[in-house]
This record gives C-alpha cells, sequence and structure tokens, in this order.
C-alpha cells in the first residue's frame, strides 16, 4: 500500500556526489517516510556513509537536491550556475533538525558524558546551564546510563560511549536521526544494548536512516531497506522482499550470499 | 638606503657569512660525533657512568648558550684553555649541541624494535654485527628527520656567537650598523637573509630527508 | 651594543688558577636577585605568546586564505631569524617609527613576538592530533566555529601540546639571556657587570649557569607534575 507522497520528510533527488575522477554516488532518488526507519546496506565502497553524510551536508553533494520538510539541504534555495553553499549560520541552524551518530562515536574526551550531552544545548540552543544539565540527564536516563553522567569517555566501554553518543543526538530533538555505522566499531557483545537503544527509538516513532552491516536490525526494524551498489540505488523496498524471499535483483542476491556464508550462526 | 653602504661592506660581510657557515658546519659534524659518542657511552655503560652523562645532558641543555660561550671563551683561561674566539665559537657549538644530538640517538636507540634484536640474537650474530647491519642503517632513516631539524636550528644560534666576538655575520652587520650611523636598514636586510638562510637549508633538509630515506629504506 | 665586557686580561697567568667560591658567596644575592628579571621576561613573552598564538594558530588553520597566508608568513618569520637579530632589530626599529620606549619594551616585544610563532606551531601540531570525527560531531550537531575551538579544540590542543609547551617556556628563560645585549639587567647583564669589577669570569658565570639550571629544573618538574594531572604523557 503506497503510502502518500505528503508523508516524506527527506526527498532526495538525483543525488550525485564526486571525489576527482572517482563516482562516488550517481543519480539516487529516494525518499524517507516520517516516522519510517530506513536501513541502507550493501558491500563495502558502495557509497552508504557519502549518502548518508550528504543528507545533513557533511559531504557536499552535487548535482541533484536533498530537501527535508521541503527545505533544500545545504544549498541556497533558487541559485543555479554556479550553486551557492549555504551560510555557515543557515547550515548550523539546519542541522540543528538533523541529528548524527558517528562509527567511532566521537565523544570529546575532555567532558564527561553529561557535558557532552549538554554541550550543544547550551552553545546551539542557548539554553541555561542548569536547563541543559537537567534535559541532558533526562536524555541519559533514556539511553540506560542515568547512573554514569559523571563518567568520562575513557571510562566508558564502547557500547556505553555509543549510547552516550545518541544521547547527545536526541537531546536537540533532532526530527531525523541518521546513524553512520553505529555498531561497526564495537566489541560484538556490546552491539546489542546500541541496537536496543536504537529499537526504542525506533518505536517511539523516530525518523531514522541507518547504514548498517547489521542485517538482522535491517531484517526486523527496518520498515525499508535501501541496497547500495557502486554509487547507485539498486532498490529501496520492505525488507521481507530481500530477506524473506529470494531477492530480484542478482546483485543483492550476491551481497546476501556471502554474508549468509560468513554468518552462519 | 644607500646601496653603495653593501657595496663598501660587502667583503667584511661576505667574510662574516663564511665565518658562520664554518661554524655552522664544523659545530654540527662536531657536536654529531660527541652526540653519537655520548648516546653509545650512555647505552653500554653502567648505572655511573649513565648518571654523570646525564648530568652533563642536563647541566648543557638546561642552561643558556650565550652562558655556555662565556665560560669557554672569558672563563677558559683560567683552567688553561685560551682559545680565539673562532675556535671557541666552534667549541662551544659541539659542546652546546652536542647534548641534543645525543638526545636524538638515544630516542634513535630505544625505540628500535627489540623483536628484531631478539631474532638477529636468536640466530647467532654478534652484538657489534648486529649493530652495525641491522641497527644503524633502520635507525639512520628514523632519527634524520629531527637531526636535519636541529641542524637548522644551529644556523640561527650561530648569530649569538657574536657575544663573544666571533666576526660572524651578525658581528660583522653590528660593526657596519655602528660606523655609518644607520641600524634599521642593515638588521632588517640582516633578518630577511637569515629568514631567506633558514628557508633555503629547511627546503634542502627535506629534499635530503627524501633521498637519504629512499636509499635507506627497504621495507 | 654586543654584549661581553670581558674583562681586559684574558690571558689570565697561572696566579689566577684557583677557583674562588668567596667571590660566588659574595656576589649570589646580585645574581639571584636579577633573576626576578629573567623570569619576568619569559613569563611576559610566554603569555603574549599563549595569546596571540592561538590566534595565529587559528588564522593559520581556518581563515581565509590571505590569512592562513599572512600567519604563515608571521611563523615562518619568526622562526627563520635569529632571536638575537630579532631583538635588535625591534631595538633599533622602535624609535625609528617614532616610539621611545625603553629597551624593557623592545625586549618583551620580540619575546613576546616570537614565541607566539613558535607555540601557534607547537598548537598547529596538537591539534592536528586531535581526530577529526570531534569537529566532525560538533558541526553535525550544529555548533558553531568559534565555539568549536574555545570549548573543544584549543583545551585538548593544550592538553596535548604541554609537554611542548613547557619545553618553550625553559627555552624562553634560557634565551631571555639575550635581554643582556640590550642593557637589561637581568642574570646575564648582572653576571658581566660582576665580571668586570672582580675579573673572575669562571666563577660567576658557573654561578649563573647554576641559577639558571635551578630555574629550568623547577620549571621541568612543574611541567611533570602538570603532565601527570592531566594524565598525559
Amino acid at each position: 500500500m503506497a503510502k502518500a507522497k505528503a508523508d516524506a520528510i527527506i526527498t532526495i533527488e538525483g543525488l550525485g556526489k564526486r571525489y576527482g575522477d572517482f563516482q562516488a554516488l550517481t543519480d539516487i532518488t529516494m525518499e524517507v517516510r516520517r516516522s519510517e526507519v530506513v536501513c541502507v546496506i550493501g558491500p563495502s565502497g558502495s557509497g552508504k556513509s557519502t549518502l548518508l553524510r550528504c543528507l545533513n551536508f557533511l559531504e557536499v553533494y552535487d548535482p541533484g537536491e536533498v530537501r527535508m520538510d521541503g527545505e533544500l539541504i545545504g544549498w541556497e534555495e533558487g541559485s543555479a550556475n554556479p550553486r551557492k553553499p549555504l551560510s555557515g549560520a543557515k547550515l548550523r541552524d539546519q542541522r540543528k533538525n538533523i541529528g548524527m551518530v558517528f562509527q567511532q562515536f566521537n565523544l570529546w574526551p575532555h567532558f564527561s558524558a553529561l557535558q557532552n550531552v549538554a554541550e550543544a544545548l547550551i552553545q546551539v540552543k542557548k539554553l541555561p546551564v542548569k536547563e541543559a544539565h537537567a534535559l541532558a540527564r533526562a536524555a541519559l536516563e533514556k539511553v540506560n546510563l542515568g547512573d554514569r553522567t559523571d563518567s568520562y569517555p575513557s571510562g566508558l566501554s564502547g557500547g556505553q560511549q555509543q549510547r552516550v553518543a545518541i544521547a547527545r543526538a536526541i537531546a536537540m530533538e533532532p526530527r531525523v536521526m541518521l546513524f553512520d555505522e553505529p555498531t561497526s566499531a564495537l566489541d560484538p557483545e556490546l552491539v546489542g544494548e546500541v541496537l536496543n537503544v536504537m529499537k526504542e527509538l525506533a518505536s517511539e516513532g523516530m525518523t531514522m536512516v541507518v547504514v548498517t552491516h547489521e542485517m538482522g536490525f535491517a531484517a526486523h526494524v527496518a520498515d525499508r531497506v535501501a541496497f547500495l551498489d557502486e554509487g547507485r540505488l539498486v532498490c529501496c523496498v520492505p525488507p521481507k522482499e530481500i530477506f524473506a524471499r529470494e531477492p530480484a535483483d542478482s546483485r543483492v542476491r550476491a551481497f546476501l550470499q556471502t554474508y549468509r556464508e560468513r554468518n552462519v550462526v | 638606503m644607500e646601496l653603495d653602504l653593501f657595496v663598501r661592506y660587502g667583503p667584511a660581510l661576505l667574510h662574516g657569512f663564511g665565518v658562520t657557515v664554518l661554524c655552522w658546519i664544523a659545530g654540527s659534524i662536531g657536536g654529531l660525533v660527541l652526540g653519537f659518542a655520548i648516546a653509545c657511552l650512555y647505552h653500554w655503560s653502567g648505572k655511573w657512568m649513565r648518571w654523570a652523562l646525564q648530568v652533563y645532558i642536563d647541566a648543557v641543555r638546561g642552561s643558556p648558550f650565550m652562558i655556555q660561550l662565556f665560560i669557554l671563551y672569558y672563563g677558559g683561561p683560567y683552567f688553561g684553555l685560551t682559545l680565539d674566539p673562532v675556535p671557541a665559537g666552534i667549541l662551544g657549538f659541539i659542546v652546546y649541541g652536542s647534548p641534543y644530538f645525543a638526545e636524538i640517538f638515544r630516542s634513535g636507540f630505544q625505540s628500535f624494535p627489540k623483536g628484531q634484536l631478539e631474532a638477529a640474537r636468536s640466530v647467532g650474530i654478534n652484538e657489534w654485527a648486529i649493530t652495525r647491519r641491522i641497527v644503524l642503517p633502520q635507525m639512520l632513516v628514523s632519527i634524520t628527520a629531527p637531526l636535519t631539524n636541529f641542524i637548522i636550528i644551529l644556523t640561527k644560534e650561530t648569530a649569538i656567537l657574536s657575544v663573544v666576538t666571533v666576526p660572524e655575520l651578525l658581528s660583522e652587520t653590528q660593526t657596519m650598523a655602528a660606523e655609518t650611523f644607520t641600524y634599521v636598514e642593515p638588521f632588517l636586510a640582516l633578518s630577511l637573509f637569515y629568514w631567506f638562510m633558514v628557508e633555503f637549508t629547511s627546503w634542502l633538509g627535506k629534499r635530503v630527508e627524501a633521498r637519504v630515506t629512499r636509499h635507506l629504506k627497504r621495507a | 651594543m654586543t654584549a661581553g665586557s670581558a674583562p681586559a686580561n684574558r690571558k689570565a697567568g697561572p696566579a689566577a688558577m684557583h677557583f674562588s667560591f668567596q667571590v660566588i658567596f659574595h656576589n649570589l644575592p646580585f645574581l639571584i636577585d636579577a633573576a626576578k628579571w629573567t623570569i619576568a621576561i619569559s613569563a611576559v613573552g610566554m603569555m603574549i605568546g599563549m595569546v596571540l598564538g592561538v590566534l595565529v594558530c587559528a588564522a593559520r588553520i581556518s581563515g581565509p586564505a590571505w590569512l592562513r597566508w599572512a600567519a604563515g608568513l608571521y611563523i615562518s618569520f619568526f622562526r627563520g631569524v635569529p632571536l638575537l637579530v630579532q631583538l635588535l632589530l625591534f631595538y633599533y626599529m622602535l624609535p625609528y617609527v617614532g616610539l621611545n620606549l625603553p629597551a624593557m619594551v623592545a625586549a618583551f616585544t620580540s619575546m613576546g613576538m616570537c614565541s607566539t610563532a613558535y607555540v601557534a606551531e607547537i598548537l598547529r601540531g596538537s591539534l592536528q592530533a586531535i581526530p577529526r570525527g570531534q569537529a566532525e560531531a560538533a558541526e553535525a550537531l550544529g555548533i558553531a566555529p568559534v565555539a568549536l575551538w574555545r570549548r573543544i579544540l584549543i583545551p585538548q590542543a593544550l592538553r596535548i601540546g604541554l609537554p611542548s609547551l613547557v619545553n618553550e617556556l625553559i627555552l624562553l628563560v634560557k634565551v631571555s639571556s639575550l635581554a643582556s645585549v640590550v642593557g637589561i639587567g637581568e642574570i646575564t647583564r648582572v653576571a658581566e657587570n660582576i665580571t668586570g669589577e672582580t675579573f673572575r669570569p669562571l666563577e660567576i658565570y658557573l654561578a649563573a649557569a647554576v641559577i639558571y639550571l635551578v630555574i629550568n629544573a623547577i620549571l621541568a618538574q612543574a611541567g611533570r607534575a602538570g603532565e601527570r594531572r592531566l594524565g598525559i604523557g
């Protein structure tokens, strides 16, 4: 049953990205609907992270358009030949509404967990320190780290650090959360606690775009799975079309085959 | 600014530059040799020798070059060492630079991967051959950068030799300035000259590094 | 204006061969009193260097192209020209541009400007050691560049660069001796004066060297303690 176009929160049209001679992304067109969880999968080098990072303009995409709630991300609306990038201040404004979680956590080591989460609230939303700390505490509670607010990243496990990173992003109350291989840098036994937090976020209706190798997560939590290969979008379909039966496309089949071979439990 | 000023003093300035280069090269080579000797001595001796060497290193590194030059040049005669300015300057350089070079060599020794030494010993190669054939070639590659770095720093330190009347470039410039009552132009020109010299030797140093590491590095 | 008030008689005969501790003890108070100028010059030089060094470093790394070039030029000049030459240049230049300020100003200025260049380079190296992801996380959250620098990058750069910065301070203490050349009454100058009166250069200059060593040893210790407290090195 097709959802109405009006439900789309992110629309991507004709997106491309080049690094010198290398075409990282070609002609990506897709949308992400409100409260939807889209998992982006594919072989390494296929451009998954690049695509994700284009969504909040950490990578400068060209050509194409990324719009969130209709607003063009990164470029000045109406500018052409050549397009003008948004000023720093306007871009930062847009990024307030997009949360990002990185593979390497990227916590600030000289701040405690609480300070990490509160920093953007103080610097960007200009909240008074007390209020920021209260909100930060709440966010850390949400990721089950309410008792570790004063710990420093060096005193936290990888899974805990990543959960702090998630708290840091959700404390800003973004409309969309982007996850760039959030569990790839974690020891296997720590992956579960992070995925659980992500599942909870999803169940609360957060719109999420997740680049991941965790096929279990993609199969069970995603509303749709986007498969990228060599910078092109092969398909973006509900998970059961890929996981429950033989995928239609041969590239997807090949990818899942090697995956299954390596991951037979 | 009158250019004939520079023409008149040209020979003196050139001579001063020559002295600068002489002290720099002689001092660097002497410092390298002494520093290497200290590092080797440190590496292969016991607690007391190491302590004594460390005292020497700390004393020289912790006191100003100028004071060291004064001790050697003005204080020297009082313990039997009467030197002319240029030899005193060169000796001062050697003494001043030796601890820095020693530290560079020492850290080169210490950071050498022990695994390679173990492998060589377990095959039965003797210590001196190990040092000569395995350690030194690789170590020289890894310390080339800090060595050239410090040698370039020494080019600037030559200016300090003027305080013990070594007739190097700064000293000649001061003479010229005092005799002609122009101060800003000569010193500005001198600054630019040193700047150029340091930039040039840095560039040269990078080329040397690249060349040396290419020849000695075997993956 | 060159330093080195040599005693007229450099070829000392055997009569002067004995080492006189008496001379040292008698003049030690004067040398130690002069140490306050040494410390003042180094401390002020370092403070100027830290403040301006951060600015020059920021300009070097993240300013518009012309500013980066200008900052690079500044750093290159003040690291390429010997400090003694810089000092003399400032000393002669100040009256030339109409500023008739005491020699002390020339000394402080050139020390400050020189250490600025070195601090800027130290900070640049330290900043490069910070994983890029930390800045990315800040960008993704919408944190502005000034806040990013002030709250995240500089604090960490200072921590990482602490050993080098302590080293720089020790270096400043040593090169403060050059201020003697423009007549500032710090340790080296006073030592020269005393030598001119007592004709015992060996004893006096050794004593001066020891005072410098003591100051630097204290700084090195403080530096190590600081590193331990911050948990680095």
